[in-house]
């Protein structure tokens, strides 16, 4: 058992560093005896080498060529994740051959893999199991660091992969991975705008209002079941949920004369933080979802909106224009203790890390720019430059954040770095894609 | 079988002290001009059906799945909101427009205004729909507020040229219409307007 562990202190080791890793995982105990396999590239970060050979199909036809898509959606995921180079493979390891796999890893491990990801796959018809066998390709018995299983109806092989991508990373970090998520985006030019949602990585798209009028401005419920928008179906600018993976209808949740939009969960799910501005100009409001009583958070002749809570749910930042420019601004969640976070230039679009320790906002300038800040209004950092670059959503890891960029030409939804570097397009629709929403973990 | 992809480094662990740091560049402090806050902000049109207090409704019985869902509330207002769609442009009101990010009327488009107050005061029997724009380069939620204080400012001096307030409804669409939608500063100018709409009573 001495070397067990030593492929997971070596990549700890390098995620405790601050400002890469949103929870810092306990301090390796043995890190000096441990020899470190990196692969470090022109930017400096260190990558752990991974292996995911097409999956092994141990039951059932295999037509459509799960076994190779399994394998390539999960190394796209762990690419992402920005944490893994994945060593290129081709051809699966056979079934029930302990012989095979251990030429096949030590192979791998021969071209620089430090781990290997054996992928399993079931296909019972309308019914998928998936398997995944870990291993430490850096161990001379080529140590299995865990295995686990998941069923799900094949139309979601693509899940599948994603589960073991975020496996991996758990068990590489001590958290899951983001690849089992959705983002939810507008589509659509101006006056026509549907929402829609798709995985994280921009397959599989699907409607979630098809209303014909003007959808706006989507945001997951933190059970990842709903999502509360902006829609005009009824006329007027009003918030509506929808529950995209259920036959169920919209609710209605705010139809107040004037402005009712932006709406934000509480972490828990109970409460819906919005903007009103049935009292004469747009204030931030707070629904009970259970009893439907609201409670008026801000009293100012400014405009304030865009609310966004906490990770705790005990404060409340958002915009206000008080100064006559719009800044961050926090409160705790009954309204009280206002204070500014941001200052100079014309700040919208807070967005509260799930972290809590960062608060992302849009920056105009001309163009506009995501920007993060320490929520005590220090470290101001852009995170983007091209185009004009909007309208911020974190990853429940708060390791990425996907956001609206023209850079390429027409509106994109974009995924970046929490430090900003790794910009890279998740939509390459035909349409404008904005306003992305990134779901919690799926259940 | 397998073939390398990437370059191996084998390091000590002293080379993981590269740490991915966030660029710490302050940002530019670009003085944006502050558009002051004109009696927008402070306007209640007290007994106006459009601007009436809704009340707060119980949970809404709609949810026919009930059971384990979380329970519907629907905050609804009174169904004191003309709808949208009823309203139609008549070619005597003229829209009026703003400049970048500001919601206060021009001395130019307050003539315009003294004209389309004139008319909606000889025809005393329609009720006015007034739309607020914007151009495209805000953000969404501000250009919503931003399109509301537009129309909100516009409903204002129509009031104050004797136009009843409880004719008058406004609704934002923020940059979500814009009338051209070519991205140089002639269209842009264009789309920031208040835009008006009547129907008979």
């Amino acid at each position: 058992m001495s070397t067990r562990r030593s492929l997971v202190v070596v990549l700890v080791v390098a995620l405790v560093l601050p400002g890469v890793w949103p929870v810092a995982p306990p301090p390796p105990a043995r890190a000096q005896a441990v020899d470190v396999f990196l692969n470090v590239t022109g930017g400096g970060a260190r990558k752990l080498n991974i292996a995911v050979p097409d999956f092994t199909i141990t039951t059932g036809a295999d037509p459509i060529g799960a076994g190779k898509q399994l394998a390539s959606v999960a190394g796209a995921d762990l690419t992402f994740s920005g944490l893994f180079s994945v060593v290129a493979a081709q051809g699966a390891i056979p079934a029930n051959s302990p012989e095979a796999l251990r030429k096949s890893w030590t192979e791998f491990a021969a071209a620089g893999a430090h781990a290997g990801v054996h992928g399993l796959a079931a296909l019972r018809g309308d019914r998928a199991e998936v398997e995944m066998r870990l291993y430490d390709l850096t161990t001379p018995d080529h140590r299995l660091i865990g295995t686990k299983k998941w069923e799900l109806p094949t139309s979601q092989l693509r899940r599948l992969s994603h589960k073991v991508a975020d496996e991996v990373v758990l068990q590489f970090t001590g958290e899951l991975g983001i690849a089992d998520t959705k983002i939810a985006y507008v589509v659509g030019p101006a006056g026509a705008k549907e929402i829609v949602m798709a995985d994280y990585d921009g397959a599989a798209v699907t409607q979630v209002t098809k209303n014909g009028s003007i959808n706006l401005m989507p945001v997951w419920s933190p059970d990842a079941r709903s999502l509360a928008f902006t829609s005009y179906k009824q006329g007027y600018p009003d918030l509506y949920r929808a529950f995209p993976f259920e036959r169920r209808p919209d609710q209605t949740l705010a139809a107040f004369v004037g402005i009712n939009s932006s709406p934000a969960f509480s972490p828990d799910g109970k409460s819906l933080a919005m903007t009103l501005s049935k009292d004469g100009n747009p204030e931030v409001y707070v629904l009970n979802l259970a009893n439907g009583t609201m409670r008026r958070l801000t009293r100012h002749a400014g405009i304030d909106t865009e609310p966004t809570w906490a990770p705790t749910g005990r404060q409340i930042a958002f915009i206000s224009d008080r100064t006559g420019t719009p800044h961050v601004y926090v409160m705790d969640a009954e309204g009280a203790s206002v204070r500014q976070v941001t200052s100079g230039g014309f700040h919208t679009q807070p967005r509260w890390s799930p972290r809590g320790d960062a608060i992302a906002y849009t920056q105009r300038a001309g163009a506009h720019d995501i920007w993060v800040v320490d929520v005590d209004g220090s470290n101001p950092r852009r995170l983007t430059s091209g185009g004009d670059n909007q309208g911020s959503t974190w990853a429940p890891s708060g390791r990425h954040l996907a956001f609206q960029s023209n850079r390429l030409g027409r509106w994109q939804i974009f995924a970046v770095l929490a430090d900003g570097t790794a910009a890279a397009p998740i939509t390459r629709g035909t349409t404008e894609s904005t306003s992305p929403s990134w779901s919690p973990r799926l259940p | 079988m397998v073939s390398r992809c990437t370059c191996v480094t084998i390091s000590s662990l002293l080379l993981l002290g590269v740490v991915l740091t966030g660029c710490a560049k302050r940002p530019a402090t670009t003085a944006a001009a502050a558009p002051a806050p004109t009696g927008a902000a402070t306007t209640t049109s007290g007994g106006a059906p459009a601007m009436a207090q809704p009340t707060t409704a119980a949970p809404s019985g709609t949810d026919t799945r009930g059971g384990t869902a979380t329970p519907a509330p629907t905050t609804a207002a009174p169904t004191t909101r003309p709808e949208p769609s009823q309203f139609k442009p008549d070619p005597a009101l003229k829209d009026v427009f703003f400049d970048f990010d500001k919601y206060d009327i021009r001395p130019s488009d307050a003539k315009v205004l003294d004209s389309n107050a004139s008319w909606l005061k000889t025809n005393a029997n329609h009720l006015i729909l007034i739309e607020g724009h914007c151009d495209e380069r805000g953000t969404n939620e501000y250009n919503l507020a931003l399109g509301e204080r537009r129309a909100k400012s516009t409903m204002n001096y129509l009031v104050s040229q004797g136009v009843q307030a409880s004719r008058i409804t406004i609704i934002s669409y923020g940059e979500e219409r814009p009338a051209c939608t070519e991205k140089t500063e002639e269209c842009w100018a264009k789309n920031r307007r208040a835009h008006f709409l009547v129907k008979p009573r």
